[in-house]
Protein backbone atom coordinates (compact mmCIF):
# COMPACT_ATOMS: atom_id res chain seq x y z
CA UNK A 1 0.00 0.00 0.00
CA UNK A 2 3.09 1.97 0.59
CA UNK A 3 4.62 1.79 -2.26
CA UNK A 4 6.19 5.01 -3.90
CA UNK A 5 4.31 3.90 -6.77
CA UNK A 6 0.93 4.34 -5.04
CA UNK A 7 1.85 7.29 -3.04
CA UNK A 8 2.84 8.96 -6.61
CA UNK A 9 -0.83 8.08 -7.74
CA UNK A 10 -1.86 9.29 -4.57
CA UNK A 11 -0.54 12.68 -5.03
CA UNK A 12 -1.55 13.07 -8.18
CA UNK A 13 -5.24 11.71 -7.20
CA UNK A 14 -5.37 14.72 -5.06
CA UNK A 15 -6.47 17.19 -7.62
CA UNK A 16 -8.97 14.65 -9.07
CA UNK A 17 -10.66 13.45 -6.12
CA UNK A 18 -14.23 15.08 -4.96
CA UNK A 19 -15.74 18.74 -5.52
CA UNK A 20 -14.01 20.79 -3.12
CA UNK A 21 -10.25 19.13 -3.65
CA UNK A 22 -11.09 19.84 -7.79
CA UNK A 23 -11.06 23.54 -6.67
CA UNK A 24 -7.53 23.43 -6.09
CA UNK A 25 -6.55 22.32 -9.61
CA UNK A 26 -8.80 25.33 -10.54
CA UNK A 27 -7.51 28.13 -8.40
CA UNK A 28 -4.90 30.70 -9.88
CA UNK A 29 -1.26 29.33 -9.03
CA UNK A 30 -2.44 26.09 -7.72
CA UNK A 31 0.99 24.45 -8.42
CA UNK A 32 0.57 21.11 -5.89
CA UNK A 33 0.30 18.82 -9.14
CA UNK A 34 3.15 20.29 -11.02
CA UNK A 35 5.34 20.45 -7.49
CA UNK A 36 4.87 17.01 -7.08
CA UNK A 37 6.08 15.94 -10.18
CA UNK A 38 9.34 17.48 -9.89
CA UNK A 39 12.67 15.09 -8.42
CA UNK A 40 12.42 14.69 -4.94
CA UNK A 41 15.42 14.31 -2.50
CA UNK A 42 14.23 11.46 0.14
CA UNK A 43 17.48 11.35 2.21
CA UNK A 44 15.70 13.21 4.97
CA UNK A 45 13.03 11.93 5.18
CA UNK A 46 12.10 9.20 8.23
CA UNK A 47 10.94 6.16 6.92
CA UNK A 48 7.34 6.37 7.57
CA UNK A 49 7.30 9.61 5.34
CA UNK A 50 9.80 8.67 2.84
CA UNK A 51 7.25 9.24 0.32
CA UNK A 52 7.08 12.88 0.85
CA UNK A 53 8.16 16.10 -1.37
CA UNK A 54 11.12 16.62 0.67
CA UNK A 55 11.71 19.63 -1.06
CA UNK A 56 8.76 20.83 0.31
CA UNK A 57 9.49 20.12 3.84
CA UNK A 58 11.54 21.12 6.64
CA UNK A 59 13.38 18.44 8.88
CA UNK A 60 12.96 19.27 12.26
CA UNK A 61 13.50 15.62 13.95
CA UNK A 62 12.01 12.37 12.68
CA UNK A 63 8.85 13.15 14.04
CA UNK A 64 8.48 16.78 12.91
CA UNK A 65 8.34 17.65 9.64
CA UNK A 66 6.93 21.19 8.99
CA UNK A 67 6.42 22.52 4.86
CA UNK A 68 8.33 25.22 3.64
CA UNK A 69 6.29 28.68 3.88
CA UNK A 70 6.78 29.57 0.26
CA UNK A 71 5.04 25.75 -0.82
CA UNK A 72 1.55 27.73 0.58
CA UNK A 73 1.67 29.85 -2.95
CA UNK A 74 -1.91 30.27 -3.89
CA UNK A 75 -3.27 26.49 -3.40
CA UNK A 76 -6.69 26.09 -1.45
CA UNK A 77 -5.94 22.72 -0.44
CA UNK A 78 -2.81 20.82 1.02
CA UNK A 79 -1.75 17.96 -0.59
CA UNK A 80 -0.96 15.07 1.81
CA UNK A 81 2.73 14.82 0.24
CA UNK A 82 3.79 18.44 1.83
CA UNK A 83 1.41 18.42 4.58
CA UNK A 84 3.54 19.07 8.26
CA UNK A 85 3.91 15.82 10.18
CA UNK A 86 3.66 15.81 14.02
CA UNK A 87 3.66 12.56 15.19
CA UNK A 88 3.65 12.66 19.57
CA UNK A 89 4.97 8.61 19.03
CA UNK A 90 6.19 6.86 16.91
CA UNK A 91 3.30 5.22 13.82
CA UNK A 92 2.61 1.81 13.99
CA UNK A 93 3.85 -0.84 11.74
CA UNK A 94 2.80 -0.09 8.65
CA UNK A 95 0.59 -3.51 8.41
CA UNK A 96 -2.18 -2.11 10.38
CA UNK A 97 -2.85 -0.26 6.64
CA UNK A 98 -2.64 -3.12 4.82
CA UNK A 99 -6.27 -4.22 5.16
CA UNK A 100 -7.96 -1.00 6.12
CA UNK A 101 -11.56 -1.60 6.01
CA UNK A 102 -10.38 -4.67 8.70
CA UNK A 103 -9.47 -1.88 11.46
CA UNK A 104 -11.30 -2.06 14.23
CA UNK A 105 -12.83 0.63 16.75
CA UNK A 106 -13.75 -0.59 20.16
CA UNK A 107 -16.96 2.42 20.95
CA UNK A 108 -18.05 3.05 24.42
CA UNK A 109 -20.03 5.00 26.85
CA UNK A 110 -22.72 4.38 24.73
CA UNK A 111 -26.25 2.44 25.36
CA UNK A 112 -24.63 -0.30 23.29
CA UNK A 113 -20.66 -0.48 23.54
CA UNK A 114 -19.68 -2.37 20.48
CA UNK A 115 -16.44 -2.88 18.16
CA UNK A 116 -16.93 -1.50 14.43
CA UNK A 117 -14.77 -2.03 11.92
CA UNK A 118 -13.78 0.76 9.19
CA UNK A 119 -16.13 -1.67 6.69
CA UNK A 120 -19.19 -1.30 8.81
CA UNK A 121 -18.30 2.29 9.25
CA UNK A 122 -18.62 3.28 5.88
CA UNK A 123 -22.46 1.41 5.97
CA UNK A 124 -23.51 4.40 8.70
CA UNK A 125 -23.15 7.01 6.78
CA UNK A 126 -20.62 9.15 4.45
CA UNK A 127 -19.37 12.92 4.78
CA UNK A 128 -17.19 15.04 3.22
CA UNK A 129 -15.42 18.25 5.27
CA UNK A 130 -12.70 20.49 4.77
CA UNK A 131 -10.79 21.54 8.32
CA UNK A 132 -7.07 23.18 8.96
CA UNK A 133 -5.33 20.67 10.20
CA UNK A 134 -2.82 22.17 12.49
CA UNK A 135 -0.19 21.79 15.47
CA UNK A 136 -1.36 23.14 18.37
CA UNK A 137 2.36 24.58 18.64
CA UNK A 138 2.33 25.93 15.36
CA UNK A 139 4.22 29.31 15.56
CA UNK A 140 6.30 28.34 18.69
CA UNK A 141 9.24 30.29 17.76
CA UNK A 142 8.29 33.45 17.78
CA UNK A 143 7.22 32.64 21.05
CA UNK A 144 10.77 31.34 21.67
CA UNK A 145 11.84 34.38 19.86
CA UNK A 146 10.65 36.41 22.85
CA UNK A 147 11.90 34.57 25.85
CA UNK A 148 14.87 34.82 24.06
CA UNK A 149 16.76 37.04 26.39
CA UNK A 150 15.66 35.93 29.39
CA UNK A 151 16.88 32.28 31.24
CA UNK A 152 13.46 30.65 30.68
CA UNK A 153 13.24 28.65 27.65
CA UNK A 154 10.29 26.95 25.51
CA UNK A 155 11.10 23.47 24.42
CA UNK A 156 9.30 22.15 21.54
CA UNK A 157 9.63 22.47 17.74
CA UNK A 158 10.52 26.16 16.38
CA UNK A 159 7.43 26.15 13.90
CA UNK A 160 6.84 29.23 12.20
CA UNK A 161 3.44 29.24 10.08
CA UNK A 162 4.37 25.54 8.23
CA UNK A 163 2.42 23.63 11.01
CA UNK A 164 -0.67 24.00 9.33
CA UNK A 165 -2.32 22.51 6.58
CA UNK A 166 -6.02 22.17 5.04
CA UNK A 167 -7.32 19.03 4.03
CA UNK A 168 -10.50 17.15 2.96
CA UNK A 169 -11.91 14.23 4.68
CA UNK A 170 -14.10 12.00 4.37
CA UNK A 171 -15.41 10.03 6.89
CA UNK A 172 -18.49 8.47 9.15
CA UNK A 173 -20.05 11.57 11.53
CA UNK A 174 -19.82 10.25 14.70
CA UNK A 175 -23.08 11.27 16.04
CA UNK A 176 -24.16 8.75 13.38
CA UNK A 177 -22.67 5.55 14.91
CA UNK A 178 -23.87 7.17 18.21
CA UNK A 179 -27.40 6.59 16.66
CA UNK A 180 -26.63 3.27 15.81
CA UNK A 181 -25.39 2.24 19.17
CA UNK A 182 -28.45 3.46 20.72
CA UNK A 183 -27.25 7.08 22.14
CA UNK A 184 -24.38 8.47 24.60
CA UNK A 185 -25.17 6.61 28.02
CA UNK A 186 -25.77 9.06 30.82
CA UNK A 187 -23.47 11.32 32.53
CA UNK A 188 -21.13 11.85 29.76
CA UNK A 189 -19.02 14.88 29.40
CA UNK A 190 -16.59 14.44 26.75
CA UNK A 191 -15.21 12.22 23.37
CA UNK A 192 -12.32 10.50 24.50
CA UNK A 193 -10.28 8.57 21.58
CA UNK A 194 -7.33 6.39 22.02
CA UNK A 195 -4.47 6.28 19.32
CA UNK A 196 -3.15 2.86 18.28
CA UNK A 197 0.28 3.15 18.49
CA UNK A 198 2.43 0.65 19.89
CA UNK A 199 4.15 1.65 23.63
CA UNK A 200 7.72 0.33 24.81
CA UNK A 201 7.04 -2.09 27.50
CA UNK A 202 8.20 -1.41 31.17
CA UNK A 203 6.90 1.84 31.45
CA UNK A 204 3.09 2.98 32.85
CA UNK A 205 1.05 3.18 29.23
CA UNK A 206 -0.78 6.21 30.93
CA UNK A 207 2.53 8.37 30.54
CA UNK A 208 2.68 7.98 26.54
CA UNK A 209 -0.40 6.66 25.39
CA UNK A 210 -1.90 9.13 22.99
CA UNK A 211 -5.38 9.27 23.97
CA UNK A 212 -7.16 12.76 24.28
CA UNK A 213 -10.51 13.79 25.92
CA UNK A 214 -12.50 16.80 23.68
CA UNK A 215 -15.61 18.27 25.09
CA UNK A 216 -19.22 16.97 23.84
CA UNK A 217 -20.49 19.55 22.32
CA UNK A 218 -18.08 18.91 19.48
CA UNK A 219 -20.27 15.40 18.79
CA UNK A 220 -22.11 17.42 16.19
CA UNK A 221 -18.86 18.12 13.90
CA UNK A 222 -16.31 14.92 14.87
CA UNK A 223 -16.43 12.70 11.99
CA UNK A 224 -14.10 9.45 11.44
CA UNK A 225 -12.06 10.20 8.26
CA UNK A 226 -10.86 7.34 6.06
CA UNK A 227 -9.65 9.44 3.24
CA UNK A 228 -7.98 12.70 2.86
CA UNK A 229 -8.21 15.07 -0.14
CA UNK A 230 -9.99 11.92 -1.73
CA UNK A 231 -7.51 9.18 -1.05
CA UNK A 232 -6.80 6.36 1.55
CA UNK A 233 -5.09 8.11 4.35
CA UNK A 234 -1.35 7.60 4.76
CA UNK A 235 -0.02 5.84 7.82
CA UNK A 236 2.10 8.84 8.75
CA UNK A 237 -1.38 11.12 8.58
CA UNK A 238 -3.28 8.33 10.71
CA UNK A 239 -4.80 5.60 8.34
CA UNK A 240 -6.67 3.33 8.52
CA UNK A 241 -8.70 5.92 10.46
CA UNK A 242 -8.74 9.29 12.47
CA UNK A 243 -10.61 11.04 14.50
CA UNK A 244 -11.40 14.59 13.05
CA UNK A 245 -12.65 17.40 15.50
CA UNK A 246 -12.90 20.33 13.64
CA UNK A 247 -11.96 23.24 14.80
CA UNK A 248 -9.53 21.63 17.65
CA UNK A 249 -6.23 21.80 16.83
CA UNK A 250 -3.91 18.29 15.36
CA UNK A 251 -3.34 16.90 18.74
CA UNK A 252 -7.25 16.30 19.26
CA UNK A 253 -7.81 14.54 15.80
CA UNK A 254 -6.06 11.13 16.56
CA UNK A 255 -4.21 9.04 14.46
CA UNK A 256 -5.13 5.38 14.14
CA UNK A 257 -8.05 5.25 16.27
CA UNK A 258 -8.61 2.08 18.42
CA UNK A 259 -11.15 2.95 20.88
CA UNK A 260 -13.70 6.08 21.32
CA UNK A 261 -15.45 6.44 24.50
CA UNK A 262 -17.82 8.53 25.97
CA UNK A 263 -16.85 9.40 29.28
CA UNK A 264 -17.76 11.72 32.16
CA UNK A 265 -14.52 13.12 32.53
CA UNK A 266 -11.44 14.02 30.77
CA UNK A 267 -8.60 10.65 30.73
CA UNK A 268 -5.87 10.11 32.79
CA UNK A 269 -3.04 9.49 30.20
CA UNK A 270 -0.68 12.32 30.98
CA UNK A 271 -1.12 13.80 27.31
CA UNK A 272 -4.37 15.29 27.99
CA UNK A 273 -3.69 15.23 31.67
CA UNK A 274 -0.93 17.41 32.55
CA UNK A 275 0.64 18.00 28.94
CA UNK A 276 -0.84 20.24 26.39
CA UNK A 277 -1.84 22.57 28.61
CA UNK A 278 -1.91 26.65 28.79
CA UNK A 279 0.77 26.81 31.69
CA UNK A 280 2.70 29.92 32.39
CA UNK A 281 6.14 29.99 31.29
CA UNK A 282 7.71 29.48 35.13
CA UNK A 283 6.13 26.10 36.21
CA UNK A 284 4.92 23.04 34.58
CA UNK A 285 1.69 22.51 33.80
CA UNK A 286 -1.27 20.80 35.99
CA UNK A 287 -5.03 19.39 35.56
CA UNK A 288 -6.30 22.81 36.46
CA UNK A 289 -4.88 24.40 33.14
CA UNK A 290 -6.99 24.89 30.51
CA UNK A 291 -6.61 21.89 27.60
CA UNK A 292 -5.12 23.14 24.08
CA UNK A 293 -8.25 22.46 22.47
CA UNK A 294 -10.31 25.31 20.11
CA UNK A 295 -7.39 26.68 17.42
CA UNK A 296 -7.81 30.57 16.82
CA UNK A 297 -8.22 33.18 14.77
CA UNK A 298 -5.42 33.20 12.48
CA UNK A 299 -3.71 34.42 9.20
CA UNK A 300 -0.11 34.55 7.21
CA UNK A 301 1.14 36.28 4.24
CA UNK A 302 2.08 33.72 1.17
CA UNK A 303 3.14 35.89 -1.94
CA UNK A 304 5.16 37.88 -1.76
CA UNK A 305 7.84 36.71 1.05
CA UNK A 306 10.81 38.69 0.39
CA UNK A 307 10.83 41.15 -2.37
CA UNK A 308 8.88 42.63 -5.09
CA UNK A 309 9.21 45.07 -7.86
CA UNK A 310 8.02 48.65 -7.20
CA UNK A 311 4.36 49.55 -8.99
CA UNK A 312 1.46 47.24 -8.49
CA UNK A 313 1.69 43.71 -6.81
CA UNK A 314 -0.83 41.51 -5.50
CA UNK A 315 -0.19 40.22 -1.20
CA UNK A 316 -1.83 37.37 -0.82
CA UNK A 317 -2.50 34.84 1.55
CA UNK A 318 -4.55 32.29 3.78
CA UNK A 319 -6.92 33.05 6.87
CA UNK A 320 -8.79 31.28 8.97
CA UNK A 321 -11.18 31.57 11.79
CA UNK A 322 -10.38 28.21 13.94
CA UNK A 323 -13.00 27.22 15.66
CA UNK A 324 -15.36 29.96 14.58
CA UNK A 325 -15.79 31.03 10.51
CA UNK A 326 -13.36 33.53 9.56
CA UNK A 327 -14.99 37.01 9.26
CA UNK A 328 -12.43 39.34 7.55
CA UNK A 329 -8.83 39.98 6.73
CA UNK A 330 -6.69 43.17 7.06
CA UNK A 331 -3.61 43.99 5.67
CA UNK A 332 -0.80 46.59 6.62
CA UNK A 333 2.20 47.50 4.85
CA UNK A 334 3.69 49.26 7.33
CA UNK A 335 4.15 47.11 10.05
CA UNK A 336 0.69 47.74 11.54
CA UNK A 337 0.16 51.45 12.04
CA UNK A 338 -2.31 51.39 9.07
CA UNK A 339 -4.81 48.60 7.87
CA UNK A 340 -7.31 48.30 5.02
CA UNK A 341 -9.78 45.33 4.41
CA UNK A 342 -8.17 42.41 1.74
CA UNK A 343 -10.49 40.65 -0.50
CA UNK A 344 -11.56 36.93 0.21
CA UNK A 345 -10.68 35.88 -3.11
CA UNK A 346 -11.20 31.96 -3.00
CA UNK A 347 -14.26 29.64 -2.41
CA UNK A 348 -15.76 28.76 1.01
CA UNK A 349 -15.07 25.09 2.18
CA UNK A 350 -16.50 25.82 5.37
CA UNK A 351 -16.58 27.17 8.68
CA UNK A 352 -13.39 25.33 9.57
CA UNK A 353 -11.60 25.38 6.11
CA UNK A 354 -8.92 28.49 5.61
CA UNK A 355 -9.68 31.18 2.91
CA UNK A 356 -7.78 33.18 0.42
CA UNK A 357 -7.12 37.02 0.72
CA UNK A 358 -5.86 39.05 -1.88
CA UNK A 359 -4.43 42.49 -1.03
CA UNK A 360 -3.90 44.88 -4.69
CA UNK A 361 -0.97 47.26 -3.23
CA UNK A 362 1.25 49.99 -5.03
CA UNK A 363 4.88 49.87 -3.25
CA UNK A 364 7.63 52.51 -4.14
CA UNK A 365 10.70 50.90 -3.77
CA UNK A 366 12.11 50.96 -0.17
CA UNK A 367 11.47 48.15 2.69
CA UNK A 368 8.27 47.74 4.54
CA UNK A 369 6.69 45.58 7.21
CA UNK A 370 3.87 43.75 5.29
CA UNK A 371 1.67 41.84 7.92
CA UNK A 372 -2.07 41.12 8.11
CA UNK A 373 -4.73 39.87 10.67
CA UNK A 374 -7.80 38.27 10.94
CA UNK A 375 -11.30 38.27 12.39
CA UNK A 376 -13.62 35.48 12.62
CA UNK A 377 -17.06 35.71 12.99
CA UNK A 378 -17.51 35.93 16.69
CA UNK A 379 -15.45 39.65 16.53
CA UNK A 380 -12.15 37.76 17.99
CA UNK A 381 -8.89 40.04 16.49
CA UNK A 382 -5.60 38.78 15.55
CA UNK A 383 -3.39 40.55 18.50
CA UNK A 384 -0.66 41.84 18.04
CA UNK A 385 1.53 39.41 20.45
CA UNK A 386 0.16 36.41 21.82
CA UNK A 387 0.72 36.11 26.00
CA UNK A 388 3.09 33.84 26.45
CA UNK A 389 2.48 30.33 27.36
CA UNK A 390 5.12 27.42 28.59
CA UNK A 391 4.50 24.87 25.99
CA UNK A 392 4.69 27.83 23.27
CA UNK A 393 1.12 26.71 22.03
CA UNK A 394 -1.84 28.58 19.84
CA UNK A 395 0.35 31.19 18.77
CA UNK A 396 -1.76 33.98 17.04
CA UNK A 397 -0.08 37.05 17.19
CA UNK A 398 0.23 39.24 13.70
CA UNK A 399 3.38 40.36 14.17
CA UNK A 400 5.38 36.95 14.48
CA UNK A 401 4.96 36.15 11.01
CA UNK A 402 4.97 39.85 9.06
CA UNK A 403 7.05 39.98 6.24
CA UNK A 404 10.08 42.51 5.58
CA UNK A 405 9.45 43.05 2.12
CA UNK A 406 12.28 44.91 -0.25
CA UNK A 407 10.68 46.42 -2.96
CA UNK A 408 13.05 47.44 -5.63
CA UNK B 1 56.35 52.89 33.08
CA UNK B 2 58.80 49.79 33.53
CA UNK B 3 57.53 48.57 36.99
CA UNK B 4 54.22 49.33 35.71
CA UNK B 5 54.99 46.84 32.56
CA UNK B 6 56.14 43.93 34.71
CA UNK B 7 53.19 44.07 37.49
CA UNK B 8 50.86 44.07 34.17
CA UNK B 9 52.63 41.00 32.87
CA UNK B 10 52.82 39.59 36.50
CA UNK B 11 48.96 39.70 36.81
CA UNK B 12 48.91 38.20 34.11
CA UNK B 13 51.08 34.81 34.73
CA UNK B 14 48.67 34.84 37.83
CA UNK B 15 45.86 34.92 36.04
CA UNK B 16 46.79 32.77 33.10
CA UNK B 17 47.41 30.25 36.15
CA UNK B 18 44.53 30.33 37.72
CA UNK B 19 42.33 29.68 34.81
CA UNK B 20 44.86 26.87 34.28
CA UNK B 21 43.50 25.50 37.41
CA UNK B 22 40.03 25.87 37.32
CA UNK B 23 39.47 24.50 33.80
CA UNK B 24 41.72 21.57 35.51
CA UNK B 25 39.18 21.35 37.95
CA UNK B 26 36.18 21.75 36.19
CA UNK B 27 37.52 19.22 33.52
CA UNK B 28 37.12 16.48 36.56
CA UNK B 29 33.72 18.18 37.53
CA UNK B 30 32.28 18.20 33.60
CA UNK B 31 33.34 14.13 33.34
CA UNK B 32 31.94 13.39 36.37
CA UNK B 33 28.48 15.58 35.65
CA UNK B 34 28.41 13.57 32.23
CA UNK B 35 28.81 10.50 33.95
CA UNK B 36 26.02 11.14 36.04
CA UNK B 37 24.07 12.27 32.85
CA UNK B 38 24.57 9.16 30.94
CA UNK B 39 23.49 7.32 33.85
CA UNK B 40 20.22 9.50 34.36
CA UNK B 41 19.87 8.62 30.69
CA UNK B 42 20.04 5.10 30.82
CA UNK B 43 19.18 4.16 34.18
CA UNK B 44 17.69 7.33 36.85
CA UNK B 45 15.00 8.66 34.52
CA UNK B 46 11.50 7.16 34.60
CA UNK B 47 10.61 6.54 31.61
CA UNK B 48 13.73 6.19 31.31
CA UNK B 49 14.98 8.77 28.61
CA UNK B 50 16.68 5.66 26.20
CA UNK B 51 13.35 3.58 26.21
CA UNK B 52 11.79 6.56 24.09
CA UNK B 53 14.91 7.98 22.24
CA UNK B 54 17.95 7.38 20.01
CA UNK B 55 21.12 8.44 21.58
CA UNK B 56 23.87 6.85 19.69
CA UNK B 57 26.48 7.49 22.69
CA UNK B 58 24.19 6.35 25.22
CA UNK B 59 23.28 2.75 23.24
CA UNK B 60 19.52 3.53 22.80
CA UNK B 61 17.61 3.21 20.08
CA UNK B 62 14.14 3.93 21.34
CA UNK B 63 11.73 5.32 18.80
CA UNK B 64 9.10 6.71 20.63
CA UNK B 65 10.33 9.90 20.86
CA UNK B 66 12.50 12.05 18.31
CA UNK B 67 16.08 10.62 17.82
CA UNK B 68 18.07 13.17 19.83
CA UNK B 69 21.27 12.13 17.75
CA UNK B 70 19.49 14.13 14.45
CA UNK B 71 17.46 16.74 16.74
CA UNK B 72 21.05 17.77 18.71
CA UNK B 73 18.80 19.86 21.49
CA UNK B 74 20.74 22.55 23.08
CA UNK B 75 21.25 22.58 27.21
CA UNK B 76 18.17 24.86 27.97
CA UNK B 77 15.85 22.72 25.45
CA UNK B 78 16.52 19.22 27.28
CA UNK B 79 15.99 20.96 30.57
CA UNK B 80 12.67 22.75 29.47
CA UNK B 81 11.83 19.46 27.93
CA UNK B 82 12.24 17.68 31.01
CA UNK B 83 10.95 20.09 33.98
CA UNK B 84 8.11 21.18 31.69
CA UNK B 85 7.38 18.18 29.30
CA UNK B 86 6.60 18.62 25.78
CA UNK B 87 4.17 16.78 23.19
CA UNK B 88 4.05 12.75 24.87
CA UNK B 89 6.75 13.34 27.19
CA UNK B 90 5.87 13.44 30.77
CA UNK B 91 7.18 16.37 33.29
CA UNK B 92 9.74 14.70 35.25
CA UNK B 93 8.40 13.46 38.83
CA UNK B 94 11.60 11.52 40.04
CA UNK B 95 14.95 13.58 39.33
CA UNK B 96 16.99 15.97 41.33
CA UNK B 97 17.60 19.51 39.80
CA UNK B 98 21.60 17.64 39.87
CA UNK B 99 20.28 14.83 37.48
CA UNK B 100 18.09 16.97 35.21
CA UNK B 101 20.80 19.56 34.98
CA UNK B 102 23.53 16.15 34.29
CA UNK B 103 21.29 14.74 31.82
CA UNK B 104 20.67 18.36 30.13
CA UNK B 105 24.34 18.67 30.03
CA UNK B 106 25.18 15.20 28.66
CA UNK B 107 22.76 15.04 25.74
CA UNK B 108 23.64 18.33 24.36
CA UNK B 109 27.21 17.52 24.33
CA UNK B 110 27.23 14.44 22.85
CA UNK B 111 24.02 13.86 20.85
CA UNK B 112 25.36 13.54 17.16
CA UNK B 113 28.97 13.28 17.77
CA UNK B 114 29.12 9.29 18.05
CA UNK B 115 28.23 8.92 14.28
Amino acid sequence: MDSSLDVDRRSFLIGGAGAAAAVAVASPGGTALAQDAAPKVKAALPKYADWKDASALIVHSDKTLEMKREEFGNSLITPESKLYIRNNINPPDASVIANRDSWKVEFGGVKYPKSLTVAELKTLGVVTIATVLQCSGNGRKYFQDQVVSTNQKITGTPWTVGAAGCVVWTGVPLKSVVEALGGIADGAKFITGTGGETLPDGLDPLSLIVERSVPLDTLDNVILAWDVNGSPISLAHGGPLRMIVPGYSGVNNVKYIRALVFTPKQTEAKIQKTNYRMHPLDRKATSDDPAVWAMNVRSWITTPLTSAKSGALQITGLAFGGINALAKVEVSTDGGTTWKDASLSGPNLGRFAWRQFTFPAKLAAGAYKVVCRATDSEGKVQPKDTEINGGGYLHNGWQGPGIDLSVT
Amino acid sequence: MLSSHISISAAGCFVFAVSLSALAMSATADDAQLALGRKVFTELSEPKCAVCHTLADAASSGEVGPNLDTLKPDVDRVMAAITQGIGAMPANEVLSEEQIKAVARYVSSIAGKAN
